[in-house]
């Protein structure tokens, strides 16, 4: 028996609650596992990640019945504590779990306050395990947001567990983080022999790195299977809101029968066969929308200080005219200047050189509560747009300010479009993920602004949210002349955009049309940007253009095939 | 009012950081610095006690000409001097006008510039000891002396938490300015614009109630797991933390003088 | 039916939230007071002297101890010691008198939803405060200047600037700052704030069960009785050391003098302070054994 985790007949139900969050659970995980966790909303995943170490039942005082057996341990008779030193838990507000100023101090509070006298030693082991060696003495507010979700883990290292519970490990990285998390993921599991559990929805990653797939749904276990066998069985997934990787879902959709491919080496071979003409290369085509301009930035530059007074350039000579009716998508690693260059349109910072205007203004003359009228910003977290208590008086708080007749039926309106009249009353914060960002593009929607900035409005969601999301995006455009969006999803990208601008290191280095983009690898590759699988998938067949949705792959496919029937 | 709004205006989170930092160890290479907190807190027991026994014009005076040498010694801002003294001119002036106004001569003068006197070196001796110690250091000496652990783990919590913090509270801040309306007429002094900046620099802590309060979940949370529920009282933990104190020569010499002059500057009030 | 129980009283991380929330929040609110100028017209000030609407808030909502004690902790980590502000002893005897001002503040409160008594509480809580700080404040020229009585006009004016200075914070931070933005939090807050820490909201039934042994009444003749005893203390020390003022070793005597009554103060106000505490553990432990 090589079980590490048994889960028996677990009921928990939280207190105050009718309804239980765990019904009847019953699975087991073995040695070395790398086990993901699936199912949607409120299906009680992470709920169930708070047994592993006992969170459930000591710290959350239900009604709990069944038995959870941790490396022998019987977590009902043990503490917190002592299964810490089993199980390390990373929750997905991991920055709530880093409570020292320093890395190399936060990294050893558990060690320290567990006392081993070791403890320097085993933080700093732990933090080499996950390549933080380096920034042992740098302050936690330095850390990039990857660097901090690292730490966190080396937090739960130090203390040597063998299992590894992540809470959606990668939602907030970008998708150069994210391989980066997963890759040291798989070093702790594959050379350090932790046996890992992540709960996860981006199954293309599930795929790449996972062993087995546990689904989760309404309390209970479904099924537990090998990942190959899980993340084909398309429909009972799908079913539940989560989406198999898109090469699966391309080769399901075309019924081509056999194994279906789960990873992008598989449906190499899966799909070579198939397409053999290579297609004549596109006409590169220059972007033509040329109407009116919405905002004009002219060699504009902007730096800022660092920690020891040396000044870092973010913007470098930038000129580039946005027009009413586009789409524009802004695209590049971290550090890019993406958010610098959305700040620079809202007036919150202006242009150390150069000019920025708007609607024919130059920002540098007007105040950010002027500037607020014409342009409005979305921040990435939804919850720093909530200022009041429920959704209509978040929604309403402009046009009341400003004394407009008949707010209230424009608000009705908008509360409409964006699906929240029947939860106007709620608190914006008490709500789930989805419906908070629908919160916060209902808020910009309603002080009608000329320009849209949305700073990664998918981020943090998972894909079947991220899906309707996508077309409640597209509607502000009945609001306002131009929407811009910087974001690391090439998936709503490849939805929504058409105009996409690449940075990268302060600068503009394309802009254009996203078939362009996509064909683009060496691009792509230099920008640090992660194309949808779908886009992969079609360079490494050597198509061309590149497909860069399933539905278009399929067309391709589809002329392919037609092609190959009138030859014969 | 134009003043401040430029400030707040001006007043990015990363120059706030900058800023913090360097307060907080910007002094931490001096000699004083390098001294272990315990000799600094047993030094400071008596200079931020004593002045205020002490009616001797001699001891007084070469107390606050030793606290002058070790403030200049700890490098201390001159930002910080600068508020001290205008707070201590500022108290004796105060109550120099308001006795006179009662009846009182310019005899009060001198008795009031003996108590301004003690009450800075008093300043002085606090200035020379926390700021030449590092926040870490700090929590160590506090907890050496007997201090609680929480008080040791909030010190280095506030540092973790206050840039997050400073940063949400500006992006409410800007929220409600961006999303609200100033109100159009300035009025007396810039009144109406002083008390529109007022109510929202309190009504932002609404949304951040509620969103601290859920961080403070996850981190009491995440503090349970990693074994602090009883190691604050744990004798064995404490003993780590505090492993690595030492007293070394620098400090028994720096002990010694300040005896000595102490001994000395006593007998030469009592004589003359 | 022990788990029921238990829901009305705070767990031990409950109460760890609560410090934190009020340290994190009243530390972060002290030091944007500390940076915004203060205004003077003549000898009056309108400064910000501090946001209290957040501890009386937390104090009346939460567990008043550690919601007031977070406070005080976070006024010196955040207010004193990261703007390298750090007073040493100084410190000491603020947060020991806010901390006793918010908790006496929140204690007074058995119903949140009564604005009356909210009310109440937060001006209580700052004139508690500002009561404690212009005592010790005058208390500090009284030891600090030799031969306080005998100067023409010093102690009148001690008392005039101090309790000047005592009726321009009351009015002005009592009201602004305390007073008006608790009676908008707390309601706002109340039954909202509570589930995001895992907790019931206060009723008046769970109030009674584990406040009604404290008698709000008795608690704050218990304190007004401490700080008689602090200021009569002061006195008779003070007035003895007229006495002996001319025997020999007077310095030496004074101080011992001195020390004791400051110690008697600290002792005093102290006890009364794990008196509560103990009575608050005493009073839960007998809930959870019934």
């Amino acid at each position: 028996m090589n079980n590490v985790i048994d889960v028996q007949n677990v009921t928990f139900t939280y207190p105050g609650e009718t309804r239980p969050s765990l019904r009847n659970m019953s699975f087991s995980v073995q040695k070395g596992e790398f086990l993901a966790v699936i199912g949607g909303n409120g299906s009680g995943k992470s709920t169930l990640c708070k047994l592993f170490n006992g969170l459930i039942p000591h710290y959350y005082t239900g009604d709990f019945e069944g038995s959870v057996i941790v490396n022998g341990l019987q977590a009902a008779d043990s503490s917190v504590a002592d299964l810490s030193s089993h199980v390390g838990y990373v929750y997905q507000d991991f920055e709530n779990q880093l409570v020292q100023a320093r890395v190399l101090e936060d990294a050893a509070f558990a060690p320290l306050h567990f006392g081993f006298p070791d403890y320097e030693e085993r933080a700093r082991q732990a933090l080499s395990l996950v390549e933080l060696d380096q920034c042992e003495d740098e302050f936690i507010w330095q850390l990039s947001g990857g660097q901090k979700h690292l730490l966190a883990l080396a937090g739960c290292l130090s203390l040597q567990p063998d299992i590894l519970v992540l809470d959606e490990p990668i939602a907030q990285l970008d998708p150069h983080h994210a391989r980066k998390m997963y890759k040291i993921l798989e070093t702790l599991n594959k050379q350090h022999g932790k046996t890992i559990i992540v709960i996860e929805h981006h199954t293309e990653f599930i795929a790449d790195y996972c062993s087995s797939v546990l689904l989760v749904d309404e309390g209970k276990a479904v099924w537990k299977k090998p990942v190959k066998e899980a993340l084909t069985a398309v429909d009972e997934l799908t079913k539940r809101g989560i989406y198999p990787p898109q090469v699966t879902q391309a080769a399901r959709e075309l019924g081509l029968g056999g194994m279906l491919p789960v990873t992008l080496e598989e449906a190499d071979e899966y799909f070579k066969a198939l397409f053999l003409e290579k297609r004549a290369p596109l006409e590169n085509k220059p972007n033509e929308i040329e109407g009116e301009p919405a905002a004009r930035f002219e060699n504009a530059e902007f730096f800022y200080k660092t920690i020891n007074r040396t000044v870092t350039p973010v913007l470098k000579d930038i000129t580039v005219t946005f027009y009413k009716g586009e789409k524009v998508a802004l695209v590049g690693n971290n550090g890019a200047g993406k958010s610098t260059l959305l700040r620079l349109l809202t007036g919150f910072r202006k242009p150390a050189g150069g000019s920025v205007s708007v609607l024919g203004q130059t920002t540098a003359g007007l105040t950010p509560e002027q500037l607020a009228d014409k342009v409005t910003y979305i921040y990435q977290n939804p919850e720093q747009m909530f200022i009041e208590d429920s959704v209509r008086k978040d929604v309403e708080f402009f046009l009341k300010a400003r004394r407009i007749k008949d707010f209230e039926s424009r608000v009705d309106r908008i509360l409409e479009q964006f699906h929240l009249t029947d939860l106007q009353h709620k608190d914006s914060r008490l709500m789930s993920g989805g419906q908070q960002r629908r919160a916060s593009l209902a808020i910009g929607a309603a002080m009608n602004p000329a320009i849209i900035l949305l700073d990664e409005p998918t981020a943090n969601l998972d894909i079947a949210t991220r899906k309707q999301l996508t077309g409640f995006i597209d509607q502000l455009k009945e609001h306002t002349e131009l929407v811009m969006i910087a974001t690391h999803d090439m998936q709503l990208v490849s939805e929504w955009a058409t105009r996409v601008i690449v940075m990268h290191e302060g600068g503009i280095i394309y802009d254009g049309s996203k078939e362009e983009l996509f064909s683009n690898m060496f691009l792509m590759k230099k920008a640090g940007l992660v194309p949808p699988q779908i886009v992969e998938l079609s360079h490494r067949l050597g198509l061309f253009p590149a497909a860069y949705s399933i539905d278009s792959f399929i067309n391709l496919y589809r002329e392919a095939e037609s092609w190959i029937t009138q030859k014969i | 009012m134009d003043y401040a709004k430029n400030m707040m205006d001006k007043l990015s989170i990363e120059q706030a950081k900058i800023e913090l930092l360097n307060t907080a160890y910007a002094n931490d290479r001096t000699a004083i610095a390098r001294l272990d907190p315990r000799t600094l807190f047993l030094w400071y027991a008596f200079f931020g006690i004593a002045p205020w026994f002490i009616h001797n014009t001699i001891i007084l005076a070469g107390l606050l000409a030793f606290t002058v040498t070790t403030t200049i010694m700890t490098k201390v801002s001159r930002l910080i001097l600068l508020i001290l003294i205008l707070g201590l001119l500022g108290q004796g002036g105060y109550l120099l006008i308001a006795s006179l106004f009662f009846g009182g001569d310019l005899a009060v003068l001198q008795p009031l510039l003996l108590l301004t006197v003690k009450l800075a070196v008093i300043s002085l001796a606090s200035i020379t000891v926390f700021c030449s110690m590092s926040p870490e250091k700090l929590s160590i000496g506090l907890l050496s002396i007997g201090v609680p652990g929480q008080v040791s783990f909030s010190i280095s919590y506030g540092y973790r938490m206050l840039p997050v913090l400073l940063e949400e509270y500006n992006h409410v801040f800007m929220c409600y300015r961006l999303r609200g309306k100033a109100p159009e007429k300035k009025g007396l002094l810039y009144w109406r614009m002083a008390a529109y900046f007022v109510k929202l620099s309190v009504i932002s802590f609404y949304p951040l109630l509620l969103s601290t309060a859920k961080r403070a979940r996850t981190t009491v949370e995440a503090l349970e797991t990693k074994g602090s529920k009883n190691a604050f009282t744990n004798p064995a933990v404490k003993k780590l933390k505090l492993s690595s104190l030492r007293m070394g020569g620098q400090d028994y010499f720096f002990l010694a003088i300040s005896f000595t002059f102490i001994t000395a500057l006593f007998l030469l009030g009592h004589y003359y | 039916m022990q788990t029921v129980k238990e829901r009305y009283t705070l767990t031990q991380s409950q109460k760890m939230m609560v410090f934190i929330l009020s340290m994190s929040l009243y530390g972060l609110s002290n030091m944007i007071t500390e940076l915004v100028p203060s205004v003077y017209v003549g000898p009056v000030e309108f400064s910000i002297e501090y946001f209290a609407f957040i501890p009386l808030t937390l104090c009346i909502l939460f567990h008043p101890l550690y919601a007031a004690i977070g406070a005080s902790l976070g006024e010196v980590i955040f207010g004193e010691l990261m703007l390298g502000q750090f007073g040493g002893f100084g410190e000491l005897e603020k947060f020991i008198s806010f901390s006793l001002a918010m908790y006496i503040a929140g204690i007074m409160v058995t119903d949140p939803k009564n604005r009356q008594q909210v009310g109440m509480a937060a001006l209580s809580g700052v004139i508690i405060h500002q009561l404690i700080s212009m005592m010790v404040d005058i208390g500090k020229v009284w030891i600090g200047v030799d031969d306080f009585e005998t100067l023409p006009g010093l102690a009148e004016s001690v008392v005039v600037v101090e309790g000047f200075a005592f009726f321009n914070d009351v009015l002005f931070s009592g009201i602004l700052f305390a007073l008006i933005p608790t009676l908008y939090f707390v309601p706002r807050l109340y039954g909202k704030i509570e589930p995001l820490l895992g907790m019931k909201p206060r009723t008046r039934e769970n109030t009674h069960s584990t406040r009604g042994i404290l008698r709000p009444k008795l608690v704050i003749a218990a304190v007004l009785l401490a700080f008689a005893a602090f200021g009569f203390e002061f006195l008779s020390e003070t007035d003895l050391n007229i006495f002996e003022w001319e025997a020999p070793f007077a310095e030496q005597l004074e101080t011992n003098l001195i020390w004791i009554s400051i110690g008697v103060a600290a002792v005093l106000s102290l006890s009364i302070l794990f008196a509560i505490i103990s009575r608050n553990k005493k009073a839960k432990d007998r809930i959870a054994h019934e």
